[in-house]
Order: structure tokens, then sequence, then C-alpha cells
């Protein structure tokens, strides 16, 4: 699948009247979205990348050169996003307290990471050299098993590399994906090796920009990107969004390099 | 604005002189020939000659000079050209002059237009500005003319100000009109936003105001023309513009045909007033866009399910709802249904047609709401197919309930006969418990409660029957499915049986006519009381029991309601058969000459006229079934 994408940059003072123009133009009500996303990098197995040379090479077969372009080829970061409810920040002081004293707590910490339902997204770096303005790239999401994500990611050759919070508003305009977000850091401390079991309290979270700024991003998923014809259309279809939201936002396609998900 | 301005801006023009009348020439001629009496022809030739002569003379006289002397001539001729050279440098000198001191005096005011005219010299000499003009003690007009002036000027004045006020007054007048009209314009507009309605720019025409009364999640159809323009008319009132949408309110009408008579009609949803408030037309435009969308997704919905034999024709949807009931959906105007009379119109096909009619609004609004769900969905990828958007289910719903409470009906009506002649005959079989809608409901789904009663009535339809038989732990249960909205299409009978005395008798599954149904409970009851009778015949015999086995009625083909008591005679064979249907039982005695008694048809040979006994018909007997069973075997 491919997603054809523009970005704007919204300042927090323009953030709650953006909104009631959004509600507006999709005529429904924006839905909250909080989701934990945890950054994974890809590394290479030892052992795994070395290439058959010499006597066998008569017998490597197709199926073999495009493993081995596989592995050999570059590695991605990939993100793996759960969504979460604004219930489950918090729990985390409170469970720590009673934890000490008591294991059997009358008030179980709410949230709870064995139920954690996860996502993995993979995003492609930009295509290069496209004509168009808007930002197009491959993507491709999938469901993960539920609870501790950990052992399925290593086991598939990802580290894990931090993890962040995003939270934002959703909004649907016919084919248009909205989403005003921002990214929000977990409160400074030691960095964790593996996801937190628990979630800090909602305002103890810092915006990665510092301002408190949001980005919105209108996207388009197009089922098969090689077709012109359907990549044009939601091309289209986010050129005219932009003329409409003309004069609240300037929508415009992102710098490539700065979407890079290639891992170096 | 500019033909009705009529202030006085030009001169008016002056009325050409005309040319001298007749008498002033005469008066002139008078003055100096003289007085026309003394004119004859004599008089008027000598003077004409006397003219001539003089012509004649002035050509002597040149002659005369041309006779001075050359010279002199010449120096004449110089003179005369100096005298006019000079007379011209005078007249030059003299406009100049004139020119430098009216550009001088002019100086003072408009320096840069009088300087053009100045000459160098004075430019020079004179600086600008430097000479002005006054009038210093005119000379006093006399009186009767400053009288005059002041009088005519008086008079314009007066004139030009009567004609500028009444130009004021004419513009103040509209004015008061104008804001009049636009303070009402603008209060019933208020009125409409203050009741609630969104009121906007049209998108179209952006000086004009709009108020939106459409449903959003409508068919992108009829969403766009929920919108109509409010215009001011002349006087300020609001007029409703729908553009080319006519007027005329219009409402899905539903009627009821019984037996091919019409049994029933829904009314118009909203009465006609007819008080013509802006709130009220916009109410109407509303109904009607609605009820044009409902006939629009009925229609649709209509040439979804032509298998169920719906047929369309251009405004009229025909349903074949159930046996005799037939539905009638078509797209009227208000005013039309009053035209038919009233007669033939029953209780219950008015409570169809009503129930039916507002369950295809509650269900059109249902749908709207889906369509709002669905739209906030995060959209599916993008592909060249385009979706097709599904119909909605309006009348579909309904017509499976009219048909399963159809199928209910049915069925407890045959139970109710058919217990009945069990019940004439004495048998007491138990009353069975029916379950009319027992569709068990998720309560799992998130979704408000309006939504979530809708829901139930969306699901396919089930009724259960279950009884207890007279066999003991024998039991059965019909469940009626009916479901039109995903395969399979239709109602179903899920007949279930369990009895313990026959273990090679199957459940008869799934049946789908009323026959099947009807056959199948039928032999059911039947094989149960062929259970019955043989198992509780005899008290009489039971000391006897012991001794004589064969003191046993014997089920011996118990699917033909078949039962033998054997007797030691061969010839004696005593025989019962039973036959059930929905309306009787009958019972047949007889007495058969065959070995063991349990042979058939021919075989059988009956020894004497049977007796015989029914029940459940007008001439039934009186006897319970047991009592004919046991005066049988003795």
């Amino acid at each position: 699948m491919h997603e054809v994408l523009l970005f704007a940059s919204v300042p927090v003072h323009q953030h709650h009247e953006l909104l009631q123009q959004l509600a507006g133009l999709t005529a429904m009500q924006p839905r909250h979205c909080l989701e934990r996303r945890l950054i994974f990098k890809a590394y290479r197995k030892p052992g795994l990348v070395a290439g058959r040379t010499g006597a066998s090479q008569d017998i490597q077969s197709g199926d073999l050169q495009r493993l081995n372009k596989m592995l050999n080829g570059s590695m991605y970061y990939t993100q793996v996003v759960g969504p979460v409810s604004e219930k489950d920040f918090g729990s985390a002081t409170d469970s720590d307290t009673q934890m000490d004293g008591t294991d059997e707590t009358p008030e179980a910490p709410r949230y709870d990471y064995e139920r954690q339902p996860w996502k993995l997204e993979f995003r492609d770096i930009p295509e290069a050299g496209t004509r168009s303005a808007v930002t197009s790239r491959q993507m491709s999401s999938s469901t993960l098993p539920s609870g501790d994500i950990m052992p399925t990611m290593s086991a598939w050759g990802y580290s894990f590399v931090t993890e962040h919070v995003v939270e934002g508003d959703l909004f649907i305009h016919n084919d248009i994906t909205l989403f005003l977000q921002r990214v929000l850091h977990y409160p400074a401390g030691q960095e964790p090796s593996q996801p937190r079991q628990q979630m800090p309290a909602l305002k103890d979270m810092t915006p990665l920009e510092k301002s408190g700024s949001y980005v919105l991003q209108a996207s388009i998923t197009v089922q098969d990107g090689s077709n012109q014809e359907t990549m044009k259309t939601a091309s289209q279809h986010l050129f005219g969004l932009r003329e409409q939201l003309k004069s609240a936002v300037r929508l415009e396609q992102a710098d490539r390099l700065s979407l890079d998900t290639r891992a170096k | 604005m500019a033909d009705s301005f009529t202030l006085p801006l030009r001169p008016l023009l002056d009325e050409r002189d005309r040319p001298d009348t007749l008498p002033a020439e005469i008066a002139q001629i008078n003055n100096q020939w003289g007085s026309f009496r003394d004119v004859n022809e004599d008089v008027l030739r000598t003077k004409i000659a006397e003219e001539y002569r003089d012509d004649l003379d002035e050509d002597e006289g040149d002659q005369s000079a041309s006779d001075l002397d050359s010279t002199e001539r010449l120096e004449q001729l110089y003179k005369r050209r100096k005298d006019i050279i000079d007379f011209a440098t005078q007249a030059h000198m003299e406009a100049m002059f004139a020119v430098d001191f009216v550009s001088l005096l002019l100086s003072k005011n408009t320096p840069r237009q009088a300087e053009t005219s100045m000459s160098a010299f004075l430019k020079q000499i004179a600086p600008l500005g430097s000479l002005n003009a006054e009038v210093v003690n005119p000379p006093p007009k006399p009186d009767s003319t400053t009288k005059d002036i002041s009088a005519v000027s008086r008079g314009w004045r007066i004139q030009n100000f009567n004609g500028a006020a009444n130009k004021l007054l004419q513009a103040a007048s509209r004015l008061e009109n104008e804001v009049a009209s636009e303070t009402r314009y603008w209060n019933e507009v208020l009125t409409v936003k203050e009741k609630g309605w969104k009121v906007s720019r049209l998108p179209r025409e952006r000086q004009a105001l709009g108020v939106q009364y459409g449903f959003l999640e409508a068919t992108p159809v009829f969403r766009d023309r929920g919108l109509a323009s409010l215009r001011r008319a002349e006087n300020g009132s609001l007029i409703l513009d729908k553009g080319l949408i006519p007027p005329k309110a219009r409402f899905v009408r539903v009627r009821v045909m019984q037996d091919g008579q019409l049994a029933g009609r829904s009314k118009p949803t909203s009465p006609t007033n007819d008080e013509q408030t802006i709130e009220s037309r916009i109410l109407q435009a509303r109904d009607t866009l609605y009820e044009e969308e409902l006939f629009h997704e009925l229609v649709r919905e209509a040439r979804a399910t032509a298998n169920y034999g719906v047929t369309t024709r251009q405004n009229l949807i025909r349903i074949p709802a159930s046996d005799n009931l037939e539905i009638l959906l078509d797209l009227v105007d208000v005013d039309e249904n009053d035209l038919q009379s009233d007669q033939d119109i029953s209780q219950e096909g008015t409570r169809i047609a009503e129930g039916l009619s507002h369950t295809i609004r509650i269900l059109l609004a249902y749908a709207h709401r889906q369509n709002l769900h669905r739209r906030t969905l995060l959209p599916l990828p993008l592909t060249p197919k385009k979706r097709s958007v599904p119909e909605h289910q309006l009348f579909r719903p309904a017509l499976a309930y009219i048909q399963h409470m159809s199928h209910v009906l049915w069925l407890q009506s045959f139970l109710k006969d058919i217990f009945g002649v069990l019940h004439s005959a004495a048998l007491d079989i138990p009353a069975y418990t029916k379950h009319v809608f027992s569709t068990r409901i998720a309560q799992t789904s998130s979704a408000p409660t309006a939504e979530a009663v809708v829901e139930r009535f969306l699901t396919p339809f089930e009724s259960t029957f279950s009884g207890k038989l007279l066999t003991p732990r024998g039991s059965f249960s019909i469940a009626i499915h009916t479901n039109l909205s995903s395969p399979s299409f239709g109602t179903s009978f899920d007949v279930s049986c369990n009895m313990p005395n026959y273990p090679d008798i199957k459940s008869p599954g799934r049946l789908s006519l009323r026959e099947e149904v009807q056959a199948a409970i039928t032999h059911l009851l039947l094989l149960d009381v062929v259970f019955t009778t043989s198992s509780n015949s005899l008290p009489p015999s039971k000391p006897e029991k012991d001794t004589q086995e064969n003191r046993v009625w014997e089920a011996v083909y118990p699917q033909h309601g078949e039962l033998v008591l054997s007797s030691s005679n061969p010839e004696r064979h005593r025989k019962i058969k039973l036959a059930l249907s929905r309306h009787e039982l009958s019972l047949q005695t007889y007495t058969v000459r065959c070995i063991d008694g349990t042979g058939r048809g021919k075989w059988e040979q009956p020894s004497q006229t049977p007796k015989q006994y029914t029940w459940g018909t007008p001439s039934a007997s009186t006897h319970s079934l047991m009592a004919v069973v046991s005066e049988a075997s003795s």
C-alpha cells in the first residue's frame, strides 16, 4: 500500500480554532486519540548475512537471490503503535507506592500492559524525484499480538530504541484522514531498555516541541501504488483539501529526508 | 436612482429669438424710405436709374484718378501701406498690453495659467500677483433694479429649495421603507436562527443567505438539496427560495390491500397547517425532502428485492406481504389523500399502514445514523473500483415482521385446532408454551439506546413453540426464523421432537412449507396418541395382566395409527385404526381374521362393518377416546 500525505504546522494558539474549523469541514466531532509508539530498529543477525560464494553459485536460485537482497538490503526503523486511553495514564505512581507496601492492592492498576493491543507500522522513506507536490511513500500496517511485544520483535530481528506518546484528534473527510497531533515525551529519567509497563500521569508528559504546537497530517492510503490513475486521484483530493484549508493552514509537502526511516 | 433625481443642475435653455415680425419691418421701412403711400412705379424706376448713375459716376472717378501721376500714386501707396502697418502695429501693441495687463491681474489668483499668457518682459519686470483689482464704491444701482434682482434670486432660491426638500423627503421615506423591510427581514432571519436552523451564506451566491434544513447523512443528491436561500420580498418578508423544486408538500403513502380491496392507508406525517409562517415552510420543505429521499431509497430497495415479487412502477411500489395482504407505497401530494372515500377502511388495515409508515421513517433515520458511523470510520485504501452503497433496510424488516407474524398466527391456530381435537377426545395433552420474538439480544453493543432498539428490529426474527407430549418425557419444539436481509431469505420452521418410545424417529429438521410443518406435527401427535392408547388402555383387565400378556393393545403400525388387540382366537383379533388431522380425530374398531392380526389392506379381512368414532367435528362422539378403546377391547 501507498500513502500520500501533506503536512502543516499548527501553532498552539491556533489549535482550538482549527479543531472547530475541521469539525465544521468534516461535519463530525473530533475523535481524540492517544497512542503509545515504540520505535524499533532492525539489526542484522550475525550469520544470516553471508551469501554463498564460489561453487554454489550455479545453484543460487532466484528465491535465494531475493532473500539475500532482502537481508542485505537497507534496514529500517519501524514503529509499534498501541492505542491507549486517558484512563491508562497516571496509574504508575499509585501502583508503585502500593506495590511497595502490600502486594495485594485493593485498587488494581488500571493500565494493563498484558492486554495492550499493538499494531506494527512500517513506513518507507518518501519516494524521491516525484514531480507531484505531495509526499508519497510505501506503507504497511499489520496487527500484532497483544501484551508484551518484546519477544516477538526481537525474534524478528528488531531491537527496542525508544518510545513516546502521540496525542491528537482524528477527522475523516471522505477519503482523507486528518490527524492533528503532537508528540509527547515521557518525563525525564533514565531511558528504559524496554517498553514501560506503567504509564506516568498525562500532565507530566512534555511535548517534543517546547511551544506545544501541533502538526496537521492529511493522508490518503492507496491500495495499489503503481496505479498512476489512483495515485493522481489521491493527490487531487489532497490538493482540493489544501485549497479549502488555504485560509486556515498551509498544507505542504514534507522534507523527504526528515521522514527517512532507514537505519544507518 | 438617476432618473428620479430632478434637481435643476442645468441652466434652463432660453427660448430662441424669433425673426423680426412684419410690423417691425414695416416700421423700419417707413423710417428709412418714408411712407408707402408715395411709392409707385415711376418713383422706383427713377430710384433705380439714380443708383445706376451713381455707379457710373464712381467708375468715372476711378478713371480720373488713374490720370494722376504714377510717382504720386506710388508715394500715396506707400503712405497708405505705412498707415495700415502703423495701425496694425498699434493694434497689436494694444492687444499685447491688454493681454499682459489681464494676465498680470489674473496671476494673483491663478498664477500658473496666467503665466503662460504673459510676455517675457513682463515676467522679468513684475512679480506674479503684484496687481489686484477690487471693486471700489460701485455706482449705486437704481432701487427698482435691486428689487428686481433680489426678487428673482429669492424666487429661484425658493424654487430650488423646494425641489431639494422634495427630493430629500422622498429619499427619506424610501430609506425608511427600506429600513423597515430590512429590519423585518433580519428579524425573521433571526427568528429562524433562534429556532435552531442553520443559517449560512450560500456557497454559490456569496451575498445571499441560506438556511440548511436537509440531513447531512442523506444520499448526496438529497443532502445537497437541503439548502434553500432566504430571499427578501418587497415588503421585507422572508421567502424560502428552493429553486426549481416544486413547493408542494409530498409524502410517502402506505396503503394496505386485503384481498384486492383497500383496507387501510397511512395519513400524512405532518398536518398541513394553513398558517404560512417561515418556520412551517422550512419544516414542510424538510419533511418533503425526507419523504422524497425515503421514496428514492424505497425504490432502490424494491429493485433489490424483486426476488420477493416486489414490483415497481414509475411512482408505485407493490409488495406482496403475506397471504392475502399486499402493500402499496407511493409518493403523493399531501392533499391528494383526502380525495378518496374512506369506505372499506378497516381498523386493522389502518394500523398496519400506520405502523409500516412509521417503521420505514424510523429506519431511514437509523440508516442516516449508520451513514454517519460509516463516514467517520477510517477510510479504506483507495482503489480504482467504486464501492456501491448498499441499499438501506427500510421495508424489509417490516415485511419480515408481517410474514413472521403471519406464520406465527397460522401455527398458533393450527396448534389450537389440533390440541382442541385432542382435548375433545379427553386426551389431556399439556398446553404448549410460546415465545414470540425470542431473539436473543446482544447486550454488548455500545450503540445508544435508540439505535439499540432499532438494531433489535433488524436482526432475524425468531419465535419458538415448545410443549410436552402425552408420552412421558416426550416433547416437541418448533422454531420459526424469518430473515429477509441476508441469505437464506424467507421463513423456515425448525421442528424437533423427542420421543423416547420411538428411538428411530428423527426430528424433521428445517422445513419451509406450512403443509410440511402441519404434516409433521400431525404425524408426531398421531404417534403420541397411538402410544398413549397402547400404554394406557385396559384398566379393567389390569388384575389379569400378569397372567394374560395379550390383553394389551399393541401398536403394530404406529405410523398408520393401527393397533391390534391379539386374541387367542385367530379369528377374533381386534383392531383400532386411528387417524388424526387438523380438524378431527377418527377411530375405527373392527375385528380382523388373519393369523396374528398384523396384516394390512385386504389381508385384514375385516369381519364386520367397522364402528366409527370421530372427535372434533359437530357430530363428535361424547365418549372419551379411552372409554371407546376400553369398550372396544371388552
